[in-house]
C-alpha cells in the first residue's frame, strides 16, 4: 500500500487481482416473451457462483432484443465458465437439460461460433424418444424435440472458447450500507459491458477466500486479512480501524481485456461514490502472482487517473 | 487462377458425356491438353476439340472457373462430381447436371434435363430455367437422393422432384410436377408455385414449404395441432435469402400437416397462410 492512489477520497491500493484461465461458452436462450427467457436463464445460471463446488460459474450477460436472436424472439445471453472443456460440456448438458428444456416456450442457440464444438442439443434430443427431428438450416444442425407446449428447438452444438476467470475487486467501507451501495453501483456499471458476468449473488461475494486452511480437508478458507471482525486478532490484517465492512466482486470474462474493462468500470463507479459515500478503499485479491497468469493491477487499470496518496 | 471457356461448335449427333470436365481437372492443363481430353459420344471416344473451341485465361475464382457457351442440350453430366470451383453454362444443358457434386458452384442459365442434382452432397446448383423429372433424386437403382448442398430452380420442375432426398435444400421458384418429394427421407424443399398430385407420397421426414398455392394434402397426412414458431423462423429466414416467392416467408404464419402416415412418416408440409 506504499504508493496508493486516492480518487475522490477513496484509496486505491497498489495491488492486483490475480485471474486464471477458464473455458467458456455463450448460450442464447429465447422464449415467447422476455419473462420466460429470463426464467430459463436465471434457472440455468443458478447455483453457479464458484467452480469450487458448483462445477461452473455462470451468469446472464444481457437481455436480447428480438432482432438480435436467431428466431426473432426476445431472449437472454448467458455465459458459462468452467475449469475444463469436459466439465463445461457436462454443465451445459445438465443445465440446459434441466432448466431450459423444461421451461415453457424456450429455445437455445450457440452464442459463440469459433471454438471447439461441444454438445448442446446433441444429447438432449434423446428426450424425444425417437420423435425428435433434426433440421439442418444454412449448414447448422438444430434438434426439434416434441414437448407438451409444442417443440423444444436446440442447436446441436455450441463452441467452447478460452476465457479468464477470477478477476476481482474489493470494496472496503465504513459500514455495511456504504459497502453495499458501492458494490451495487460497481456491478451495475460492469453489467453494461459485454463478455463478462459476475457470478455471485447480485454479483457480490462477502466470503472472500484465501488459499489453504488450518483444516487439511479444505483447499480454501475465509480471507481473515480482510475480515473486520478479526482486526486486531489476526496477525496480518489488511484493514485499518475505520473499515467495518468489506465486499468483493468476482468477474469472469471471455478475454483478459474484457475483465480489465469490467474492473475499470467498477473502480470508476466506486470512486464516483467516493469517501463521502462511506467507501474508504479499493483493493484486490491475489495469491502473490504465483497461481494465475493474468494480473490486473488497479493502478494500471486507472492509467494516470487519481493522485499519489 | 484459370478460367477455361468451352464454346460449342455445333450440336453433336449423339449425346456427349462430360464427366471429368470440371474446373479442378482442367485447371492444371494447357489449352492443347484440354483439347485432347477424351469425351464419350455415343459409343465413340473423341477429343474435346471435336465439340468445343477452347480458350484459356485468368479468372477471379481461386478454385478455377469453367464457362460453357452454346446449346448443351445434348451434353450430359455437366458438373458431375464437381467438388470445387465454378461452372457457368450460358444456355440449356442435358441430363445429370450437377449430379453427385460435392462442392463448388454450378450455374445453368438455361433449362436442364432429367436427374439434375441427383445424389448431390454439397455445393450449390442454380438452374435459371426449368428442370426435368427426377431432379434432386437418386441415380437409377440407388437408395438415397440428394443429400446435401443447395439446389435452386428458378423455373419449373418435372415429376418426382426430390424423390428419396435425404438432406440439403432444394427450391423451385415455379411449379413442381406430380409426386413431389415422394419417399422423402429428410431435407428441406420449398415450392414457389403450385405442386402436382401425390405430394410427399411415402415421405418419412423432412419439410416441404409451399410459398405459392396451397397444396392438395393427401388423407395420409394429419394437421399439426402444435405451432413450431422457432423452427419456422429459422427455416423461413434462410429461405427468404433466395428472394422471389420466398422473400416474405418470415412474416407469414403457417399451418402444418404431418405424414406420410402410410410410411409411418413424420415429415411436414408447411403451408404459409
Amino acid at each position: 500500500m506504499s504508493a496508493a492512489q486516492v480518487i475522490n477520497g477513496v484509496v486505491i491500493d497498489d495491488t492486483f487481482a490475480e485471474a486464471f484461465p477458464m473455458k467458456a461458452t455463450r448460450l442464447l436462450i429465447t422464449a415467447h416473451n422476455l419473462t420466460w427467457a429470463r426464467h430459463a436463464a436465471v434457472s440455468a445460471t443458478g447455483f453457479a457462483t464458484s467452480v469450487i463446488a458448483c462445477g461452473c460459474e455462470a451468469g446472464i450477460e444481457r437481455e436480447l432484443r428480438p432482432d438480435e436472436t436467431p428466431d426473432g424472439r426476445p431472449g437472454c445471453s448467458v455465459l458459462i465458465f468452467s475449469m475444463s472443456g469436459k466439465e463445461l460440456a457436462k454443465q451445459i448438458e445438465r443445465r440446459v437439460g434441466q432448466c431450459v428444456l423444461t421451461c415453457p416456450t424456450t429455445a437455445v442457440f450457440a452464442g459463440i461460433a469459433e471454438g471447439e464444438a461441444v454438445a448442446l442439443g446433441k444429447n438432449l434430443r434423446f428426450f424425444g424418444d425417437g420423435w425428435q427431428m433434426s433440421k439442418v438450416i444454412a449448414g447448422v444442425r438444430y434438434w426439434r424435440v416434441p414437448v407438451m407446449d409444442g417443440e423444444f428447438v436446440a442447436q446441436e452444438t455450441t463452441a467452447v472458447t478460452k476465457a479468464v476467470g477470477g478477476g476481482n475487486l474489493l470494496m472496503l467501507a465504513s459500514d455495511t450500507a456504504a459497502a453495499l451501495a458501492a458494490a451495487e453501483g460497481a456491478v451495475q456499471a460492469m453489467q453494461r459491458l459485454p463478455n463478462v458476468v459476475m457470478p455471485f449473488p447480485g454479483g457480490v461475494v462477502r466470503s472472500g477466500s484465501k488459499v489453504g486452511s488450518k483444516y487439511r480437508a479444505l483447499s480454501a478458507s475465509t480471507n481473515d486479512a480482510f475480515c473486520p471482525g478479526l482486526y486486531g486478532l489476526t496477525a496480518k490484517s489488511e484493514l485499518t480501524p475505520d473499515v467495518h465492512c468489506v465486499l468483493e466482486i468476482v468477474i469472469d470474462g471471455l478475454t483478459e481485456a474484457d475483465v480489465a474493462a469490467a474492473m475499470r468500470a467498477g473502480i470508476q463507479a466506486c470512486t464516483a461514490i467516493g469517501a463521502a459515500g462511506g467507501l474508504l478503499r479499493l483493493s484486490a485479491g491475489n495469491y502473490g502472482g504465483k497461481l494465475g497468469p493474468y494480473h490486473f493491477h488497479l493502478h494500471k487499470l486507472l492509467g494516470a487517473q487519481g493522485s499519489a496518496g | 487462377m484459370s478460367r477455361v471457356r468451352l464454346t460449342v461448335q455445333q450440336a453433336p449427333a449423339l449425346r456427349v458425356d462430360l464427366r471429368g470436365v470440371t474446373p479442378a481437372a482442367l485447371a492444371q492443363l494447357t489449352a492443347p491438353q484440354i483439347e485432347r481430353v477424351r469425351l464419350t459420344h455415343g459409343t465413340q471416344t473423341l477429343a474435346l476439340a471435336e465439340f468445343f473451341t477452347v480458350s484459356c485465361g485468368d479468372g477471379p475464382s481461386a478454385d478455377g472457373e469453367l464457362l460453357f457457351e452454346g446449346d448443351l442440350s445434348r451434353f450430359d453430366r455437366i458438373g458431375w462430381q464437381t467438388s470445387s470451383g465454378r461452372i457457368v453454362v450460358d444456355g440449356p444443358v442435358g441430363d445429370y447436371a450437377g449430379a453427385c457434386m460435392s462442392g463448388g458452384e454450378v450455374h445453368v442459365k438455361g433449362r436442364a434435363g432429367m436427374l439434375a442434382a441427383c445424389e448431390m452432397t454439397g455445393g450449390r446448383l442454380t438452374i435459371d430455367g426449368d428442370v426435368g423429372d427426377h431432379a434432386a433424386s437418386s441415380l437409377p437403382g440407388s437408395m438415397d437422393g440428394m443429400r446435401g448442398g443447395t439446389l435452386v430452380v428458378r423455373g419449373n420442375a418435372g415429376e418426382r422432384f426430390a424423390d428419396r432426398m435425404r438432406r440439403g435444400t432444394a427450391l423451385v421458384f415455379g411449379n413442381a410436377g406430380d409426386f413431389l418429394a415422394s419417399r422423402l427421407v429428410a431435407g428441406t424443399i420449398a415450392i414457389g408455385g403450385h405442386a402436382g398430385a401425390h405430394i410427399g407420397y411415402g415421405m418419412r421426414r423432412g419439410s416441404i414449404v409451399f410459398a405459392g398455392a396451397a397444396p392438395q394434402v393427401a388423407k395420409t397426412f394429419v394437421p399439426a395441432l402444435a405451432d413450431a414458431p422457432v423452427a419456422w423462423q429459422l427455416l423461413a429466414r434462410d429461405l427468404a435469402r433466395h428472394g422471389g416467392p420466398f422473400a416474405g416467408l418470415p412474416a407469414r404464419r403457417i399451418q402444418r400437416h404431418l405424414g406420410d402416415l402410410s410410411a409411418d412418416g413424420k415429415g411436414e408440409l408447411i403451408v404459409p397462410v
